[in-house]
């Protein structure tokens, strides 16, 4: 008999605007110790799964009007019970004890001002009913399950002095704490660096087997899912499209939407044909012994005691027409670097070069003709255009402040010429940004670095934020672009598979410095840095 | 995220504006706030086509004619014209944009009050007595008075009566100048609109400005900019007020002036805090990406963003400013010639212990709602904006 049986689940949230069916005739059923991957691009409808499972919904806005799920815990003394029918009490109860969760930002995830103890032992005290020094027994054991590094002192501490890493153990440490038959985990290795991403799954798969639990996998990443499924579900617009074993639908699938997502898997897709460009030997830009360092101010008179180097003398040349990607962990200094070649963060010391000029060294004022040679692109689709401008004033401010264009009409000619271009109508200038999905978004974002005219775009994780089809649908337009209007560009990723299709040239950053630099197919097929290797290794494989 | 969602379904096509508009409308306590406010601003414009002395109409000698018009003063046409103006751009508001209209509405109401200073000058010397005596010994043959017949600065002894309780004839009774309430009520309205906008409006305006240059720079202008503005704060404003009152004598400007400019650093630090966040933001970066100047970055920005936490605080700012002149008021050292509600209530007590309850009554009432609205109005603003409060939609 299986753990969960999920027959015919919908759940419906009630707005302002009318009911929407998030989640549409849902049925699945998950055995005792098996993951069970549920898979899905954003608005899916796989996390609203998990939740209301859990039922973390508010009851105010979110109800189930069919469906049954039902829980067969061989611990459970009334025999197998529907999580969707029963009380706040009931349902309390089984939280926490019979099924956990586990969140995908483990930044918000802990409270931040209760100890790592405090937290652990509770669900301890509450569910099971230990007393303090009992449960603080458990808790301390629990971390050494989940190896964290020097437990007794971890104990004590809060949140804010671990690692993403380490918050994400004691996560997973407070979900084992009742040993429960189910674990939800909500896309949780998304927010960390693959290096911490293989320890944790490694970490999960320990733990799993040990205890027989089983576990839903909510993620959108088919090479996570590759790694650790025993079945997989794939979700699309609220229902479930295809399911089945691992290899089934990994490898034979049937349904057109999961052949279009494995398709767009940059390690499926098929390495651009221009990464083999003509190297003109031309540098657009040249950095030598670049430092930025953040200097740390103690004491009432903020004397300066110490620098964190976010870049540590890095040297780079960039040539022209092609594609150099920097690569790096979360706090390697990547983003630093890229911002800093564009003066939008203060430098240390060094020299970058453009036209021959150090840029470093100009005035503002001086620095202005070079800002539309210069451009930018950022991660995040939400916060990178202003919400309160329409589109056609965000893209012809900065024609306006450089002299492009006549007149105001021949700026949205221009602009309406660029969003066509992107892949979008120019009747959208009128809109505002609230009114597009990321992916449009992050074509606007395209158009507004291109509305200068630059020659060279610096992309700070321009498709770390989308999901896989748009993903590669916006790499093969920032492709097309590049050959069109001769561009040269800095892409700032963490994904090496991305890397591998997308730059003819990689410098991998670890802890403000370059580490290595080469042509792509050769750091990646023969690594000469023990980090490199290490970095490539941690990368989920799917093949 | 996918690619081809947005729907553009009625709330996402919503602007924040408009829908902080709408959440704050849509409370019941907004609502009251806004219809009382409104029904002060009514008073406050028409208070001399509500309220007055002169009548509408006259007629003397066969020849019609009408005092009132001709004693409206430069502010009572200037207000007049402002309101018109206003309902105006808001009929025309599908057609203009946000800003423009207000900078429209700023230059015709500019041009109005200059037309209206050179031109209107009533007569200097009035004797409000002229018509009742007049129309009681048969040289006004006829006159057509305004719904309530009294200024607020008719001041007679022996009729209308001094300090007598509301009748007919005088609804809110009568102060110890002969004075009816009523019409000092209605006209009061003005200098409680005013002294809240006008202060409030001069502490914005700095704030802004401070706390936009504060939290975009850092560094040593901000350390020097946030211990000034700490020296600031630390001076009590009711003091300030009094001691300048002392010295200065009674100007109801002069008393908003200090209100602004006393009240300033609490929006700077606001604004302070939101641009140090903005800061950070991409859409930011890019601007200075693009080489924006600094002003539109600061302004055209930064400001839009960060401004909805400010104009909470505001509504608060204008309460608090009517309070304190109020209490100046209150303490006999608020406007002569002008009535104001805290002046009234000044009168309540007597010089010989009397006690005149509607006195106390009615001004207090309006003090305490007018203070309540703008409350109500900023409260169901803060929960508009608050993102916390808001419904989850998937």
């Amino acid at each position: 008999m299986s753990l969960l049986s999920v027959k015919n689940l919908s759940t419906r949230f009630t707005t302002e605007h009318g009911a929407v069916d998030a989640v549409r005739d849902v049925s699945f059923e998950i055995q005792p110790g098996e993951t069970f991957c549920l898979v899905g691009e954003s608005g899916s409808g796989k996390s609203v799964t998990g939740l209301s499972l859990m039922r973390l919904l508010s009851q105010s806005t979110a109800s189930h009007p069919a469906g049954q799920a039902l829980l067969n815990s061989p611990r459970l003394q009334s025999g197998a019970v529907d999580l969707l029918r029963q009380d706040e009490t009931a349902i309390a109860r089984i939280r926490g004890a019979r099924i956990s969760m586990i969140f995908q930002e483990p930044m918000t995830a802990l409270n931040p001002v209760m100890t790592i103890a405090e937290q652990i032992m509770e669900p301890l005290m509450m569910h099971l009913s230990m007393d303090e020094t009992a449960a603080r027994a458990r808790a301390l054991e629990l971390l050494e399950q989940v190896h964290m590094p020097d437990p007794a002192t971890r104990l004590k501490e809060y949140p804010h002095r671990l690692s993403g890493g380490q918050r994400q153990r004691v996560m997973i440490a407070i979900a084992m704490a009742c040993e429960p038959d189910l674990m939800i985990a909500d896309e949780p290795t998304t927010a960390l660096d693959v290096t911490i991403q293989a320890q944790i799954l490694e970490l999960m798969a320990e733990l799993q087997a040990r205890r027989n639990t089983a576990m839903l996998f909510i993620t959108h990443d088919l090479s996570v899912v590759a790694q650790i499924a025993d079945h997989i579900a794939v979700m699309q617009q609220g229902r479930i499209v295809e399911s089945g074993s691992r290899d089934q639908v990994l490898y034979r699938p049937q349904h057109a939407y999961t052949r279009q997502l494995l398709a767009a898997l940059p390690s499926r897709l098929k390495r651009r044909t221009a990464a083999h460009h003509v190297d003109s030997g031309d540098t657009v830009v040249n950095i030598e012994n670049l430092k930025v360092y953040f200097p740390v101010r103690r004491g009432v008179l903020q004397r300066h005691v110490d620098d964190v180097k976010a870049v540590d003398d890095v040297s780079l040349a960039i040539r022209r027409g092609r594609v150099l990607a920097l690569v790096g962990e979360s706090g390697s200094g990547k983003t630093t670097l890229g911002r800093a070649l564009l003066r939008l963060v203060p430098s240390t010391a060094g020299r970058v070069s453009f036209r021959d000029q150090n840029l470093l060294s100009l005035s503002a004022r001086a620095m202005q003709p070079f800002r539309s040679a210069l451009q930018i692109i950022f991660q995040d689709p939400q916060s990178s255009l202003n919400p309160r401008l329409s589109i056609a004033t965000t893209l012809t401010e900065p024609m306006a402040v450089h002299g492009i264009g006549a007149n105001q009409s021949e700026r949205l000619q221009k602009a309406g010429d660029l969003l066509l271009r992107v892949g979008l109508e120019p009747e959208m200038l009128r809109r505002f940004p609230h009114e597009f999905s990321g992916g449009q978004r992050q074509r606007i974002g395209i158009a507004r670095a291109l509305a200068l005219g630059p020659e060279f775009i610096v992309c700070d994780e321009v498709t770390s934020a989308l999901d896989v089809s748009v993903q590669a649908r916006i790499l093969a337009l920032l492709d097309e672009l590049r050959s069109e209007m001769n561009l040269t560009y800095l892409f700032i990723t963490h994904n090496i598979d991305v890397v591998r299709y997308f730059a003819d040239e990689v410098a991998v950053m670890y802890q403000g410095r370059i580490v290595e630099h080469g042509p792509v197919v050769q750091v990646c097929d023969h690594p000469n840095h023990p980090y490199t290797r290490k970095l490539l290794a941690a990368v989920p494989r799917f093949d | 995220m996918s690619e081809v969602a947005a729907t553009p379904s009625n709330h996402q096509s919503e602007t924040f504006s408009a829908r902080v508009l709408r959440q704050t409308i849509a409370s019941n306590g907004a609502r009251f706030g806004l219809a009382w406010i409104g029904l002060v601003t009514l008073c406050a414009v028409f208070a001399p086509l509500l309220a007055n002395s002169h009548p509408l109409l006259m007629r003397v000698g066969g020849n019609w004619s009408s005092p009132l018009l001709e004693h409206l003063t430069w502010i009572d046409t200037t207000l007049l014209a402002a309101f018109f103006v206003g309902l105006g751009l808001w009929m025309q508001r599908r057609r203009l944009s946000g800003s423009r209209a207000l900078l429209l509405m700023m230059v015709l109401v500019t041009i109005a009050g200059s037309i209206s200073y050179a031109t209107v000058s009533p007569p200097v010397a009035v004797v409000l007595d002229q018509y009742r005596t007049g129309l009681a010994d048969g040289s006004i043959e006829e006159a057509i008075f305004v719904p309530i017949a009294y200024s607020p600065t008719d001041r007679s002894r022996d009729n209308p009566l001094s300090l007598t309780a509301p009748d007919r004839l005088h609804l809110m009774g009568t102060d110890e100048d002969g004075a009816d309430v009523f019409s000092r009520m209605i006209h009061a309205c003005r200098i409680a609109l005013g002294i809240g906008l006008v202060a409030t409006g001069i502490a914005l305006a700095i704030g802004i400005l401070y706390g936009g240059i504060m939290g975009f720079f850092t560094g040593w202008i901000e350390i020097l900019m946030m211990r000034f503005l700490e020296i600031f704060e630390s001076i009590p404003q009711l003091f300030l007020l009094l001691t300048v009152v002392a010295f200065f004598g009674r100007n109801i400007y002069l008393i908003m002036a200090v209100i602004g400019l006393t009240s300033w650093p609490g929006y700077a630090r606001y604004l302070r805090a939101e641009f140090l966040k903005l800061r950070r933001q991409d859409f930011v970066q890019a601007a200075q990406a693009s080489g924006l100047p600094i002003f539109s970055i600061l302004f055209r920005h930064m400001l839009p963003n960060g401004v909805a936490p400010l104009l909470v605080a505001a509504s608060f700012g204008i309460a608090s400013a009517i309070l304190a002149e109020a209490v100046l008021s209150f303490l006999g050292l608020g406007v002569v010639d002008e009535p104001s509600w805290g002046g009234m209530l000044n009168q309540a007590v007597g010089p010989g212990g009397t006690f005149a309850v509607w006195l106390a009554t009615y001004p207090g009432l309006a003090i305490f709602l007018t203070v309540f609205a703008y409350n109500l109005i900023g409260e169901a603003l803060r929960d508009a904006i608050d993102p916390h409060l808001q419904r989850p939609v998937s």
